[in-house]
């Protein structure tokens, strides 16, 4: 599966890997509220992602939203790709969900 | 049902724009083969496929979509530069074509989708463009960007000058299920210029009521661009219907303060994060030069508000542009030319009864009818009228796989390609033009070592050249081959028992033996060709189209074939003459002038058939002699000069009648053979006049009277054809039966004959 909750880890990390497009759309959904659910902090991993469309960039910042609601800990897992950020960037998409958060931080640079 | 039928309609009309992009993909393609820097063509590549993909996903083509999807992600690389353009990369996307083509016919014809060769095909990209994905996730992209923009900034430069444009657009809630994606549009939009685009997120709902499929995301994007705003709606094409547009031109010297702007509203219009709707399309409003977060709320909702009026109008005016060409199917059109041209053959009837009338008014009428008649011919003919453009382009793939499958270095050079020709003819060319070209390229172009060998230059060259002649149309087929052994030709004519050893045969004809069932003269039967059975292909098509082949050739140098077609094939203007009791038509495209001839005329040249006219000695044919008319000639003659490739010629007749719109009707299969006459027509009296061919009258006068005097010269050889034999014998020429049945034989028979 191209997205996947991996409860093993500590904390719980939804990976995203491949092209993520709206035919993931639902599957993501589901992820995501499942990590929103399952702890206080999960982290979401992009290193392995090599495409994102809207409905998946909708999603993450929406999982963002809800995490600061609810309190629950959301950060970035490792670096986000260059070909990612090149692509969300041109589209004005910039402030990229997260990229503020201080695991992403230190990891980006 | 309705539904279903509109929807089948679409389709349909997806399937026809498919199959032109395809060709234009395909010529693209071929062309970024050889220059394989070109950002543009790269470009161009990359549009199409996205088009198809957009339009497929639309039309329910969802494997299409989907298989499109990955090849438009691989052209993506290229352009971005982290993929470099290699044959095979091109070869790649050639035989992915193919696929989609199959795709997009399958169900309609015997069309076969591999989906075998799909995957593997996807497979191979995703090892070309896997391997450029691992080679520098760092700071590559950057790079890559950095190399290509100068491209697309230059040619904004050379070109008009750029001015920025303000886009709004927010994707409706369909926009996605259709299969576009927002993000490739507004790349695309970044093609055409420098674009800043903001984002704005605050529709996007709380991830649970969230539905996945749908975009709540918008935009507002300051494009600065030399590109029109057609071009800028175009990269909306497929989505315009789908969601809100709003494309509006702003004073050029703004454009750079309103990317700052555009970009700190960005920055505040993300930190405020759940704004209004309202605020988010009138955020990066420059005009009073303040941040958005800054504006009183009635300001926004008036100025959001009146954004609103604005795109309204605009699309109430851009309806009719869209209009302006529509998409008939073939076959209506083909059922509008019939009925003209029943219609012209009806008023040809009433013209003849009003001529016959005493009622002004009737005559009035007629002639209002006659004219009107005509001007619908015309314009019908010119619906059907199509550029050969399209039907030469698809050779560059076939001379591309050719020359790679043979090992050949072949270059195709197209000339004329806006020469337009009746779309039924079209249609029939392709196969005698493959034919024609892969017996070029397989017999006549030698191998890069022989060419080197030779001195030749080691490409070789296949030319494709279109160009109007009168009434028909000239298309030729060269190569700078090896040309055609005419003593081979000869001896294995001689050998298949198509002629004698001793037999006396210029160039031409020992050349139209290639065109004999089963003729050839390759030693061994190759993949491309060699079974003998193109060329007589070839024949057999050109002349059902009523036209003509030659060939000529010259040892060392090369080979051109030269195809003669009609224009059209369904209506002709023509001169209406009279031979005896038999009506003729002849092509008015191809009639010069008409002059009389008198007995004294006759007996000034001492009867040979010469005409002066005016200081030039003109050959001429006596129709009645040649369509052996047995009735008495009358005291003055007319000669109809016509232009022919051995030179003006004359053709004799007793009257000419005036003028007349013919519909054609063929023959039918038992005067196939009859080459003269290309068809024949229904009067308005009801008579048949049959169509005359002037080129292959001459054609066939001059050969005739080249073999009798090579046959005086000689002695007759014994296996001369039985119609000249027969000629040789009674002077009684091959086709005088036909006359019979066009001066006895009433309309009905004819129709009859030609269904």
């Amino acid at each position: 599966m191209p997205v996947t909750f991996d409860r093993s880890a500590e904390p719980g990390v939804v990976r995203l890997e491949g092209e993520i497009d709206i035919a993931l759309a639902a599957a993501l959904k589901e992820v995501l509220l499942e990590g929103l659910a399952s702890a206080g902090e999960v982290r979401i991993s992009l290193e392995s992602a090599t495409g994102l469309d809207v409905t998946a960039v909708q999603l993450l910042w929406a999982a963002e939203r809800e995490a600061k609601a609810s309190g629950v800990v959301l950060a970035l897992q490792g670096p986000v790709p260059e070909k990612l950020r090149a692509t969300l960037e041109e589209a004005g998409l910039e402030r990229f969900p997260f990229a503020d958060s201080p695991a992403a931080a230190s990891e980006a640079q | 049902m309705a539904a279903d039928q509109d929807i089948d309609q679409f389709r349909h009309g997806f399937q026809e724009e498919a199959r032109e992009l395809l060709v234009e993909l395909e010529a693209v393609l071929l062309e970024l083969n050889e220059r394989r820097e070109d950002g543009e063509l790269v470009g161009r590549v990359f549009r199409a496929l996205h088009t198809i993909k957009g339009s497929g996903a639309m039309f329910g083509f969802d494997e299409l979509a989907a298989f499109a999807h990955k090849l438009e992600n691989a052209f993506d690389e290229v352009r971005k530069g982290h993929l470099a353009v290699t044959p095979d990369l091109v070869d790649l996307t050639l035989s992915a074509l193919d696929q989609i083509r199959a795709m997009v016919e399958e169900g309609e014809n015997d069309a076969a989708v591999d989906r075998g060769a799909c995957a593997q095909i996807l497979a191979k990209v995703r090892a070309l463009t896997g391997s450029a994905d691992t080679a520098g996730p760092g700071n590559e992209p950057d790079k890559a960007r950095k190399a290509t923009q100068p491209v697309t900034e230059k040619e904004a430069e050379s070109a008009k000058p750029e001015r920025a444009w303000r886009i709004h657009f927010a994707p409706g809630p369909e926009l996605m299920r259709n299969g576009a994606d927002p993000l490739l549009l507004i790349r695309e939009l970044s093609g055409l210029g420098r674009l800043t685009a903001h984002a704005s997120m605050a529709e996007i709902p709380a991830i649970g009521e969230l539905e996945p499929e749908r975009c709540y995301v918008c935009w507002e994007m300051v494009l600065v661009t030399s590109a029109g705003e057609d071009a800028i709606r175009d990269v909306f094409i497929f989505v315009e219907d789908v969601c809100e547009l709003a494309i509006e031109p702003e004073a050029a010297e703004d454009g750079a303060i309103r990317d700052g702007a555009t970009r700190d509203g960005a920055i505040r219009e993300g930190a405020i994060g759940t704004g209004s709707p309202a605020a988010t399309v009138a955020s990066p409003e420059p005009e009073t030069g303040a941040p958005p977060a800054v504006e009183c709320a009635g300001d926004v909702i008036a100025k959001a508000l009146e954004e609103k009026r604005r795109m309204a109008g605009r699309r109430a005016t851009d309806q009719p542009e869209t209009s302006a060409s529509l998409r008939v199917p073939a076959a209506r059109l083909d059922q509008l030319v019939d009925l003209v041209g029943e219609m012209v053959t009806v008023q040809a009837r009433l013209s003849e009864i009003a001529a016959g009338s005493d009622d002004s008014e009737v005559l009035a009428v007629s002639e209002e009818i006659e004219r009107l008649t005509s001007a619908l011919r015309e314009n019908s003919m010119t619906l059907r009228m199509v550029p050969i453009r399209a039907t030469f382009e698809r050779f560059r793939r076939l001379v591309h796989d050719l020359a790679r499958d043979l090992g050949k270095d072949v270059e195709l050079t197209i000339e004329g390609a806006d020469t337009e020709l009746d779309k039924t003819v079209i249609d029939q060319l392709g196969d005698p033009l493959m034919h024609l070209i892969r017996n070029s390229m397989d017999h006549g172009i030698e191998s890069p070592e022989r060419r080197a060998a030779e001195g030749k230059r080691p490409t070789a060259k296949i030319h494709l050249a279109a160009q109007h002649s009168g009434a028909s149309v000239l298309i030729g087929v060269s190569d700078d081959g090896a040309g055609i052994d005419g003593d081979a030709v000869r001896n294995r004519a001689v050998e298949r028992g198509l002629t004698t050893a001793d037999a006396q045969l210029s160039e031409a004809e020992i050349f139209s033996f290639i065109f004999q069932p089963g003729f050839s003269t390759a030693k061994q039967v190759t993949d491309v060709s060699g079974r003998g059975v193109g060329m007589d292909v070839v024949r057999q098509r050109v002349e059902s189209l009523r036209g003509s082949i030659e060939v000529a050739s010259q040892r060392g140098q090369g080979t051109t074939v030269t195809l003669r077609l009609p224009l059209t094939l369904a209506i002709i203007d023509g001169l209406l003459v009279t031979v005896g009791e038999a009506f003729f038509v002849l092509p008015l495209a191809s009639t010069l002038e008409c002059i009389e001839l008198t007995r004294e005329d006759i007996e000034r040249v001492n009867g040979k058939h010469m005409a002066d006219v005016r200081g030039e000695l003109i050959p001429y044919i006596r129709l009645r002699q040649y369509f052996a008319v047995n009735t008495p000639r009358p005291e003055r003659e007319q000669i109809m000069v016509v232009e022919s490739e051995e030179g003006r010629c004359g053709l004799v007749v007793d009257q000419v009648l005036g003028d007349c719109q013919t519909v054609i009707r063929n023959l039918g299969r038992l005067y196939r053979h009859v080459q003269v006459v290309s068809g024949a027509t229904i009067l308005g009296n009801g008579k048949v006049a049959l169509i005359l061919d002037p080129q292959r009258l001459v054609q066939e006068a001059v050969r005739s009277r080249m073999q009798r005097e090579r046959v005086r010269a000689q002695g007759p050889p014994p296996n001369l054809t039985p119609n000249l034999a027969r000629e040789q014998q009674s002077g009684v020429p091959p086709d005088g039966a036909l006359v019979e049945i066009a001066s006895n034989v009433g309309a009905g028979a004819l129709a009859s004959a030609s269904h």
